[in-house]
């Protein structure tokens, strides 16, 4: 492979970080031809001893989004680098991929309880103008109280998300860790 | 030997090869991959984030032949890390060792 080559897939690999980022990395390769070059090496060699750009390029993004991930900490980081960390290795299918989904199912299915509560007495609304023969006060003011529940369990939710989160965020560290091999007692 | 495991300790050359002087990547890579069987390339995603976690900071120094050369200096929050990495290394090292020897006598 030449430098063309590698750079070329070494690009492509990168694409999605920003372009900043990714202009950094570029100046980085270059350089690191350039030395390579001035030292007498073919573009060849340099190339093989660096490996395959396709695994510098994941290294590369998996890198970026743990470290954004651990700044702003919202929804799409978070899915951003789950799949950078599962890109590391087919290893990590199971071990990142089935927690994440086991967690997102609970904190999705907290918030339907949590909205779905709320909404009851629309519900019953919707229920009373299909069917007005069947309106009980009984049910009006027992949604009226689900509404009250429905907004303390959003409430907890909120805390619970961002609770997990950050806990998962620290279980991705530990994973990168541990699939980069030295897994040290922290 | 492990991949994986090569990775792990590739953290630790490239701080303490910092801490005797500051290098750009390329010496970097070159010396580790000269000691240890590593692709030159996965020095790179390390260098990007031992950066962002302020262990070194970065400066760009023209060289007489070629390019401006990106250097890399390590910080004191770089050293207290690598200090620290030291001795887990030490005390990991002379366990197996320890265990390696004992393996020797049931011999």
């Amino acid at each position: 492979m030449n430098k063309k080559e590698f750079m070329k897939k070494l690009i492509v690999g990168i694409k999605k970080l920003p372009k900043e980022e990714q202009q950094e990395v570029i100046q980085d390769f270059e350089e690191h031809f350039a030395v390579g070059l001035a030292e007498g090496k073919t573009e060849a060699e340099i190339a093989a001893a660096l490996g395959t750009p396709n695994q510098v390029a994941k290294e590369l993004v998996a890198t970026y989004h743990l470290e954004k991930a651990d700044h702003t900490s919202n929804t799409g980081n978070i899915f951003r680098a789950v799949w950078a960390v599962i890109g590391l290795g087919f290893f990590n299918l199971v071990i990142v991929l089935g927690p994440f989904i086991a967690l997102v199912s609970i904190i999705a299915s907290g918030w339907v309880v949590g909205g779905s509560f709320i909404l009851s007495p629309l519900l019953m609304l919707v229920n009373v103008i299909l069917y007005p023969e069947t309106f009980i006060f009984f049910d009006f003011f027992v949604s009226i109280g689900l509404t009250g529940v429905g907004i303390f369990i959003v409430i907890g939710m909120y805390y619970v998300t961002r609770y997990l989160s950050k806990g998962f965020i620290h279980y991705l560290h530990f994973n990168v860790k541990l699939v980069k091999g030295g897994l040290k007692d922290e | 030997m492990n991949v994986q495991f090569k990775k792990g300790a590739l953290e630790l050359c490239v701080l303490a090869l910092l801490d005797k002087q500051d290098h750009y990547g390329y010496e970097l890579a070159n010396k580790i991959s000269k000691r240890v069987a590593i692709s030159e390339g996965s020095v790179y995603p390390l260098l990007r984030r031992l950066a962002k976690e302020e262990y070194f900071t970065t400066y760009l120094q023209e060289s007489s032949e070629g390019p401006s050369r990106k250097y890399y200096r390590l910080t004191d929050k770089g050293r207290d890390y690598l200090h620290q990495l030291i001795h887990e290394w030490v005390q990991f090292t002379q366990g197996v060792n320890k265990l390696l020897q004992e393996g020797d006598h049931i011999e």
